[in-house]
């Protein structure tokens, strides 16, 4: 078990997200009950439409704050916390401007596409190794999975936006799948992977 | 007659004689897994494990009697189209591929090559057997563990538990197949005119190519099947941490299962993403099954951040509780199919 010591940022983030989720959870009960009692499935379809209209309208501010707290977790590997204060308040005062001017869904691909470049940026360094992350577990593949699992959720968030371009959706829906998959292995089996890779390393120095 | 009827009749006789001693191993193990449960010391924990291997053993074996009754469905009930009906209904599915133009066509039929069914393994009362067959084989690393004998004994009461409402409730071996056999009966009963035969050749076709031998088949349910056996693991290791902190053992043993069942619940979600595309198109993404999976996918995720600080006094106590509300969820979420309409029920 991980045991970090302080209170930390980390620590506020994923109570935060324990949150979002807890909401997005309650939302797909009412959901659920809604669908049922009002007899949707034997509507015609623009009542339906209707309904999937009023849940994305239910949803959406939970989807952009797990954008949004997506959008603090992932530079807070790079960056140290008193840029990270300074990164964040920018990031809400360009969404905000940017919803006002282009709209809610522009300010949201933009977050997204901004988190993403990041995340690229932190999977680089975890691949190359860098010390220089901000975690609050040590390990290289669990670093390395983590990132990876994180580019896969931003990556399945972006591709919610691009549903109706069927080509472009599905080839980043099997990125996103492909992410994910790799990050979990990494996440969840590091000391595993650590073992094995170190095994691999000593055989090959046998053999020099 | 359908062609298969003395295959069913091999299949129902042999399984139901390894019903039989599933059950009575079952209940064997179970007895000494309560023993062990309720008393302060350990009782025959060798023996119990030896029974639960053997009771794992056994429901490989059912399970590979159920995948020979497939083969034998591949085999011997093709869709075979007359001749007489073959032009009409290949110029009708073109024209209807035409029509659609989603990429998604139905293919025209090829007489030397009659449609056949590839039916997956975990449909009807087989979900409830791979479901708790996975659990079986998962819960044998975890009673080798050095872990508590009273949970080592809990997880194989459970065992005997599902195994008893297993074979009492859901029996795949008496009856097979129900829903599919009621829906192919009228096709092989011969009774049919030409144009019946072609309206019930088109209701079959598309369920065949779009449900059962769809590749998706094969990953979505087993994938998420593996993960409710592991979730169920995640719970009992839960209830015993619930019970009191300083049993690190027990909550290693809970996230490795944990972790094992978010790995399977995430990748059976993804796949089943592509697929919901290709049978329904995009008009199903608040349907109620989709909303439990995901409310269960966003506890499960939960737990495992709020697990990271499991050391912490009350987060252990809320991590523990979230182990215990990611069963409920999952149960919940199975049971929507039969109580919530939508996609996945057909309702």
């Amino acid at each position: 078990m991980a045991s970090p010591q302080k209170t930390s940022y980390d620590f506020y983030l994923i109570l935060f997200t324990v949150l979002v989720l807890a909401a997005i959870s309650a939302i797909c009960v009412y959901g659920m009950f809604y669908f049922k009692f009002a007899e949707l499935s034997r509507m015609p379809l623009p009542v339906k439409n209707a309904y999937m209209e009023r849940m994305n309208e239910l949803v959406s501010p939970f989807i952009i704050a797990l954008i949004l707290t997506l959008a603090v977790c992932v530079p807070k590997r790079i960056l140290p916390a008193v840029w990270l204060n300074r990164f964040s308040l920018a990031l809400g005062l360009m969404s905000v401007l940017i919803a006002w001017r282009w709209g809610v869904v522009a300010a949201l691909k933009i977050a997204l596409c901004l988190t993403l470049g990041l995340q690229v940026v932190v999977l680089g360094l975890a691949l190359a190794g860098s010390e220089r992350l901000n975690f609050e577990t040590k390990g290289y593949w669990l670093r390395l999975g983590s990132s990876c699992m994180h580019l896969g959720v931003v990556l399945f968030i972006l591709d919610l936006f691009f549903y109706r371009h069927r080509g472009l959706h599905l080839v980043l829906f099997w990125v996103t799948t492909v992410s994910t998959v790799l990050g979990m292995t990494g996440c969840f089996y590091s000391s595993l992977l650590a073992r094995r890779a170190g095994g691999l390393a000593r055989r090959a120095k046998g053999e020099e | 007659m359908m062609p298969i009827e003395p295959d069913l009749l091999i299949f129902s006789r042999l399984g139901l004689g390894l019903k039989g001693i599933i059950l009575t191993l079952s209940a064997g193990a179970g007895g000494l897994g309560l023993v062990n449960l309720c008393q302060r010391r350990p009782f025959a924990l060798a023996a119990m494990r030896v029974l639960a291997w053997v009771v794992a053993g056994l429901l490989v074996a059912g399970f590979l009697l159920i995948g020979w009754l497939n083969l034998r469905i591949y085999q011997r009930l093709p869709l075979k189209v007359p001749a007489d009906l073959l032009y009409w209904l290949n110029q009708g599915l073109a024209a209807m591929n035409a029509r659609e133009g989603t990429g998604y066509g139905l293919p025209l039929i090829d007489p030397a090559q009659p449609p056949r069914y590839i039916l997956p393994l975990w449909i009807e009362n087989g979900k409830y057997y791979f479901w708790f067959m996975a659990y079986a084989l998962m819960i044998l690393p975890a009673i080798s563990r050095p872990v508590s004998h009273r949970l080592r004994g809990a997880l194989v009461a459970l065992l005997a538990l599902q195994n008893a409402i297993l074979f009492l409730l859901t029996d795949p071996f008496s009856r097979p197949l129900p829903k599919f056999f009621d829906e192919i009966g009228p096709w092989f009963s011969g009774t049919l005119d030409p144009l019946g035969r072609l309206g019930q050749f088109m209701r079959l076709y598309p369920r065949m190519l779009f449900y059962y031998n769809t590749p998706y088949m094969w990953l979505h349910p087993p994938l998420l099947f593996m993960s409710y056996a592991a979730i169920t693991v995640t719970f009992v290791a839960s209830l015993f941490m619930l019970a009191g902190r300083g049993r690190p053992e027990v909550e290693v043993l809970g996230y490795d299962y944990a972790k094992f069942g978010y790995f399977m619940l995430t990748l059976g979600m993804l796949l089943g993403y592509p697929w919901a595309l290709e049978a329904w198109g995009p008009n199903w993404w608040w349907d109620p099954k989709i909303c439990s999976s995901i409310m269960m996918w966003a506890i499960y995720s939960t737990y495992l951040h709020t697990r990271l600080y499991a050391h912490r006094k009350t987060m252990w106590y809320f991590t523990s509780g979230l182990g215990i509300v990611c069963f409920a969820a999952m149960i919940f979420t199975f049971i929507t199919s039969f109580y919530f309409p939508g996609e996945h029920t057909g309702q």
